[in-house]
């Protein structure tokens, strides 16, 4: 069964289209990147994807569920950063792990175990007692993927994880990404970094003007020059289909 | 439900402890009304106050000296909680909204609309504590003081004790509609805007004569703000009305949370 799915998702912005018919699954095991210009509409169909927009139509799935009315069984199973994530700033380090671990629907005797493996896992040790609001926005980062991770989730969706990151930090992530897929999981990934999705994706879909345009292979050492084709040949194509 | 309901109380009990809201709210409510119920009553008595002020205090210059402390307390608490509360409930829904926090709180296992249910019980316990310590501490104050004054701290003054502790649970409750304030303006600068405005408007219909029946005024009204007449013309009717805002606000926030999009 599809883990993530977006089917000929539509939505607008006070008459601004931001998705134009947008299609998209993530199987089990699975690490999909979605990249993008600015504007082509990734974090929007990654907020449809989680409950947070519900498109003007089409249909958006999550473990087969809606994503705006997921059961607790199913939510257990699923999590996400998209923009701010889910820490407080004005709790310390352990005390978000162990909130989100809860929120998560964890049992409380499993929290405490979850809690140290998820910040042992991205090296979030030494700032344990320190309030989030003092981390740096690398550490931040670290934190808010930690907290959407910690009950291993079957299904993930994560917005630009690495973009506030320092090379060790994308290597922690790239390896805690690759090991949840390799348990099993679905991963969405978006990023404009085409370098750091070839690494970690096993498909790269391209997102351009509200819609999938394609989807590149991740090897190759031509990624860039290949994504602003594709790109380019979707806006040919549009502009051609506009004139006739 | 109640499984989740009980995450969601310890999480938001967690959060709230460590706010900076409770931490700057709390030693003012509960510190500073009580100092302002035996001191106002006390420069009242002593004929410190001149001008338009000394008019203001001149009800609280008669009358036994616990009663006039508690009454004053009520009244003070009538409006201190009301906004003590309402700045609570306007950085607690509407900071979340306001910096994109409240997208994080989809698709978890803990719904929005119970962790919404556990943020205005929190919020509602933590000012029904200051209530509770601020009447606390008045009536130790007022002991000390009628004792120095040779005078019996008598039953009146533990009525005037109770009614001061029901006005402030009234007011704290009056706030709750702010959290769904919060919710639709999605800012809490927007949300205390509105708490001003709600506390000039009561003064306005106050003045036009129908405070009695208007459940911002009523607390205020009920511990004698408007003297004895207008606080007798405050029913039980217009108390059980005001009482019923919190209830009615609170399912109404947990059904904004519940169906909240565009996140």
């Amino acid at each position: 069964m599809t883990a993530l799915l977006l089917d000929a998702v539509r939505h607008a912005f006070g008459g601004r289209p931001a998705l134009t018919g947008l299609s998209l699954h993530v199987d089990p095991g699975e690490v999909v990147a979605l990249v993008g210009l600015n504007g082509a509409g990734k974090t929007t169909a990654l907020r449809v994807l989680t409950g947070r927009l519900r498109p003007a139509s089409g249909t958006a799935r999550v473990l087969g569920r809606d994503p705006g009315a997921l059961d607790a069984v199913t939510a257990r199973r699923f999590g996400h950063v998209v923009g701010t994530p889910l820490v407080s700033p004005d709790l310390t380090v352990t005390e978000n792990v162990r909130v989100a671990a809860l929120l998560h629907g964890l049992p409380a005797r499993r929290v405490g175990a979850a809690s140290a493996a998820v910040v042992d896992a991205l090296d979030l040790g030494p700032w344990t007692g320190a309030r989030a609001r003092t981390l740096s926005l690398g550490n931040a980062q670290r934190l808010g993927i930690a907290c959407a991770v910690l009950h291993r989730p079957a299904a993930l969706v994560l917005d630009e994880p690495t973009s506030a990151l320092d090379p060790r930090g994308v290597v922690l992530v790239r390896g805690l990404v690759r090991s949840l897929a390799d348990d099993g999981a679905a991963v969405l990934v978006s990023s404009h970094h085409l370098d750091e999705v070839a690494r970690v994706a096993d498909r790269v879909v391209v997102v351009h003007a509200g819609r999938v345009v394609g989807e590149l292979e991740p090897g190759g050492t031509d990624l860039e020059r290949r994504f602003f084709g594709m790109v380019l040949d979707a806006d040919t194509a549009d502009a051609a289909g506009t004139a006739a | 439900m109640s499984g989740t309901l009980g995450t969601a109380l310890r999480v938001e009990v967690l959060a709230w402890r460590r706010s900076t809201v409770r931490r700057v709210a709390t030693p003012l409510l509960v510190g500073l009304v009580p100092l302002a119920s035996v001191g106002m009553t006390a420069l009242a008595r002593a004929g410190a106050v001149a001008g338009p002020g000394a008019a203001k205090l001149a009800d609280y210059a008669v009358g036994p000296l616990a009663g006039t402390h508690l009454a004053v307390c009520g009244q003070v608490l009538s409006v201190a909680l009301l906004v003590g509360a309402g700045f609570a409930l306007a950085a607690a829904f509407g900071q979340p909204l306001a910096d994109g926090r409240a997208g994080a709180l989809f698709g978890l296992a803990t719904p929005r609309g119970t962790l919404a249910l556990a943020r205005c019980v929190v919020v509602l316990g933590w000012a029904a504590a200051c209530a509770a310590a601020a009447v606390g501490l008045t009536v130790g104050l007022s002991a000390a003081a009628t004792a120095a004054a040779g005078e019996a701290f008598g039953p009146d003054a533990w009525a005037a004790a109770g009614r001061a502790l029901v006005a402030g649970l009234l007011a704290a409750g009056l706030a709750v509609p702010f959290a769904a304030v919060a919710t639709v303006t999605r800012s809490p600068l927007a949300t205390v805007g509105a708490l001003i405005g709600t506390v000039a408007l009561t003064q306005l219909v106050v003045v036009v004569g129908a405070g009695a029946w208007f459940p911002y005024a009523v607390p205020s009204l009920w511990t004698g703000t408007g003297g004895p007449d207008a606080a007798a013309a405050v029913s039980p009717a217009a108390l059980w009305l005001t009482a019923a805002v919190a209830p009615v606000a609170t399912a109404a926030v947990v059904q904004q949370w519940r169906r909240l999009t565009d996140v």
